[in-house]
């Protein structure tokens, strides 16, 4: 038996024992037990990646009373990869749990799903063929639907977000499903070896190619199959939240990548367009969605859409780059696309455990309703700013280098040598460049609101005031997401080294490692190197810093009262920035976008036009795509159920009548 | 001399299995559809023991028996009881009597259709009455979709049934012993509980019109 094949059956025994262990125990110590062993179960999954990662091989094969092959699961390096990076996020999502984990999260239930989720997201990157990877998938979804269902008795909403995850995830898999059948026909096998035999170019193969982008588009919350997110990410736990997010999505990018990368790795050029156009308005519309948004989560939510759509903006532009023979700059944006799918990983887990974390100190989601929990939550608010910083894509983060090396990729790309490569790519490089610049800067605004406003300033409300930080079972996943987070960002030549061992045999992108880790990217003339920038800054910032502080011991700050505030020096909570207010600006310029509702009402005092008691604004972003895409289907469909309940009264003679007719014209098609 | 006759005796037993079918459509009342319920019960019982004779095993006279008891006695008297014992409302169907009939004959002509097709190369005597079977099967059925009331419903399943085993006895000669007497209990079982059932329906609604059956509840 090879180290491989004991990391996968690990994994498997260790599922058995969480199953077990959920089952079992008491409820006082489950979260202590289940968590633990949820743990160990992800930790076995980041080893078995590494040794897929490394080159190790080996297989295990599960033998199937179907009429089909064996189901194989033999992970690959780029399989190895994503398995690593989702058991990471795995470890620190169960780590947050033993601690977070609270009555209806700390059910049988829930840490039960919680390991069959944690499996099932495991050990799709294992799978060699099309049957094992969709049974996995399956896993995976049914194991998270269960996760959240096990929090529908605590409250009413959750039963109306798990209708639209359901369907949703259902209709993405539908859609996976019928790709990979329509590429298995063509190829007369269902494993991955057989399926890239296919002709990219024949017309079955093209068909293969929107079902399967729509499908795993779907998993990894690309518009427009993402009305699911800012439904169902709210109403999770942090650390479900956190392995949804933070993990889940990746799985769709894999499966992307195992399309467009192993299978299928010369499509036609416009198949990249099309990634990146679906990539592009993703990336757009979630920064824009997620900037207005004023609930934590809804924010953290919308900002995944919006970094998986970067990610596939990369992938497509990888695509695009290759059909048109450039192949350096194709090669550096297919890195840069798995760059950021990592660094996601890290910041958005770090940044949902952390909002979990607020939700169990403040009990409260709203912005507007948070603020000054910098200083009550320090650990907490350190790892958020962190990740955040990430999320911004602010140098020394893994966001930063993950950015850079796609914009690298994009702007290089269009030339060879100096000659335009296709008409195609000179006109959607400088295209993706604007949209991922537009992206860049709403994601700023957009994590300086949510960090800002719920960590800095004065509390808004008595909850917020009363918040104490988080056990230090629960710091210790935040400081390790934060940590990963810095990390990585610091050494992006190893990292983009090990991708580009992941995404060969085939494809071997031209990276190597610079200086202090950092990273050269030789086929597009791009060199970065964080540390020695740091360091050098750091040269730089020393001399500036005791300047400062030496002028700072001479002139002590003066607090002069604030002249706004009305000649009184005591500011009010409610004289700070909101979320609401902090966002208005952009509501404005993109009005015809947002499309927001307001809703303004003044109640005057007794009969003075000019004295106001009270002003009550209530402001609400809708999603323009699920009113004007799902709505009219789902009003199509209610009108359907009507009609067909007229066929359906529940009286026994119309069905009697119903059977009679079928029978008779049996019999009359029998005797013609 | 029993073999000249044969034909004539298949024909008297088919055609008053029919015949009894059809005055099941014509007749509204219940008390009256149970007394051809009966009558039917021994022309199939008849039947049974024609064939018997004409294939000369006790087994199959012995089958006869159990059929004259269980359709000709039991079934009509379980019926008539219950219908006794209660307040006689007389059916409305859903079809006037002339259309009825009319769909019957229709019914018996599709019925010899049918049959001429799949029985094409049978030249048995039994087989060639064997349409009846079928008719009786398609009028029952006409009988469940057309009557209101749940004991007329409960004379339609008994139709069809009896259809069914016609069907059977003319085309195969005859059931086993033991199949037979599974078959009669699970049907008497099915009409003691239905007309449990009629009864609760009685006493919720008042009557056993089967159209308030319509919303399900918890």
């Amino acid at each position: 038996m090879t180290a491989l094949e004991a990391g996968l059956l690990g994994q498997t025994l260790l599922l058995v024992l969480a199953v077990a262990a959920a089952l079992l125990t008491p409820t006082r110590r489950r979260s202590r037990i289940s968590g633990t062993i949820c743990t160990l179960l992800a930790a076995a999954g980041i080893i078995t990646g590494a040794i897929a990662l490394s080159g190790g091989t080996g297989s295990l094969s599960i033998p199937t009373a179907l009429p089909l092959d064996p189901l194989v699961l033999s992970p690959d390096r780029l399989g190895g990869l994503v398995m690593m990076v989702v058991s990471s996020v795995g470890v620190l999502a169960s780590l947050f749990g033993i601690g977070s984990a609270r009555v209806a999260s700390a059910s049988r239930t829930a840490w039960l799903s919680m390991a069959v989720f944690l499996f099932g997201m495991q050990l799709v990157p294992a799978a060699t063929d099309v049957v094992s990877f969709l049974l996995f998938w399956e896993i995976m979804t049914l194991g998270s639907t269960a996760l959240l269902l096990a929090h529908h008795a605590t409250r009413g909403t959750v039963a109306s977000a798990l209708v639209w995850y359901s369907a949703m995830s259902q209709l993405s898999f539908f859609f996976v499903l019928a790709g990979f059948a329509m590429l298995a026909g063509l190829a007369g096998g269902t494993g991955f070896d057989r399926l890239a035999t296919v002709d990219p170019y024949s017309w079955q193969a093209s068909a293969a190619f929107l079902l399967l982008l729509l499908g795993f588009g779907g998993k990894a919350e690309l518009v427009p199959l993402h009305v699911w997110v800012p439904r169902v990410l709210p109403e999770a736990p942090g650390h479900v939240a956190a392995a949804m997010s933070g993990a889940m999505v990746n799985i769709g990018v894999y499966g992307a990548l195992l399309v467009f990368v192993r299978i299928l790795p010369s499509g036609p050029a416009w198949w990249g367009v099309l990634i990146m156009a679906l990539g592009g308005v993703s990336a757009l519309y979630g920064i824009l969605q997620a900037s207005v948004a004023s609930n934590l989560k809804v924010l953290l939510a919308y900002s995944t859409t919006e970094n998986m759509g970067l990610v596939f903006l990369g992938l497509g532009a990888s695509v695009l780059l290759r059909a048109d023979n450039a192949t350096a700059a194709a090669d550096a944006a297919l890195v840069a696309a798995l760059l950021l799918m990592l660094s996601h990983a890290a910041f958005k887990s770090t940044l949902f455990l952390g909002a979990g974390a607020v939700a169990r100190a403040a009990g409260e989601m709203n912005l507007d309703r948070l603020g000054g929990l910098g200083s009550r939550m320090p650990w907490t608010a350190a790892a958020f700013g962190a990740a955040a910083m990430g999320a911004a894509a602010l140098p020394v983060t893994s966001g930063f280098v993950a950015e850079w090396m796609l914009l690298q990729a994009l702007i290089h790309g269009s030339r060879v040598d100096g000659e335009v490569v296709s008409v195609a790519a000179s006109v959607a490089m400088p295209l993706a460049v604007a949209v991922i610049a537009l992206t860049a800067g709403l994601a700023l605004l957009t994590f300086v609101k949510a960090y800002g406003i719920a960590f800095l300033a004065r509390p808004r409300s008595q909850e917020a005031k009363q918040a104490r930080e988080v056990p230090v079972i629960m710091r210790i996943p935040l400081v390790l997401g934060a940590l990963l987070v810095i990390v990585l960002g610091l050494l992006p030549g190893p990292l983009a080294v090990a991708i580009g061992s992941a995404v060969g045999p085939e494809l071997t992108p031209d990276v190597r490692t610079i200086g202090l880790a950092g990273v050269d990217a030789r086929g597009i003339d791009a060199v970065l190197d964080p540390t020695t920038f740091v360091m050098l800054a750091g040269l730089l910032l020393v001399p500036v810093l005791i300047v400062l502080f030496v002028s700072a011991r001479r002139h002590p700050t003066r607090i002069s009262p604030l002249p706004w505030a009305g000649g009184g020096s005591r500011l009010r909570p409610r004289m700070q920035y909101t979320a609401t207010s902090y966002a208005e600006p952009l509501v404005r310029v993109f009005d015809d976008v947002l499309r927001p509702s307001r809703d303004v009402e003044v109640t005057h005092v007794g009969e003075s036009r000019y004295l106001v008691e009270r002003v009550h604004v209530e402001q609400s972003v809708s999603d323009v795509v699920e009113t004007r895409l799902y709505r009219p289907v789902l009003n199509l469909m209610q009108q359907f159920g009507i009609l067909a309940r007229r066929a359906q009264n529940g009286s026994i003679h119309r069905y009697l009548s119903y059977s009679f007719v079928a029978l008779l014209v049996v019999l009359i098609v029998v005797s013609l | 001399m029993f073999t000249t006759i044969y034909p004539q005796l298949i024909g008297l037993c088919t055609g008053t299995l029919l015949l009894t079918s059809a005055l099941m459509v014509w007749r509204h009342s219940l008390l009256a559809s149970i007394r051809l319920l009966s009558v039917q019960g021994f022309a199939l019982a008849a039947l049974v023991a024609v064939i018997g004779l004409e294939e000369g095993e006790i087994e199959v006279i012995l089958v006869s028996v159990l059929v004259l008891l269980v359709k000709g006695v039991a079934l009509p008297w379980v019926l008539a009881r219950e219908t006794h014992a209660t307040t006689r409302t007389d059916e409305a169907p859903r079809l006037n009597p002339t259309a009825a009939l009319l769909t019957v004959a229709l019914l018996t002509i599709l019925s010899y259709v049918v049959a001429s097709r799949l029985l094409a190369g049978e030249t048995s005597i039994s087989a060639h009455a064997a349409p009846i079977g079928l008719a009786m099967v398609l009028i029952g059925f006409l009988l469940l979709v057309t009557r209101r009331q749940a004991g007329s419903q409960l004379i339609g399943f008994l139709v069809l049934d009896n259809g069914i085993a016609t069907v059977a006895f003319l085309t195969s000669g005859g059931v086993p012993l033991f199949l037979e007497l599974g078959i009669s209990l699970d049907v008497l079982l099915v009409v003691v509980i239905l007309y449990v059932f009629a009864g609760r329906m009685r006493n919720k609604f008042g009557n056993t019109e089967i159209d308030q059956l319509r919303k399900l509840h918890d």
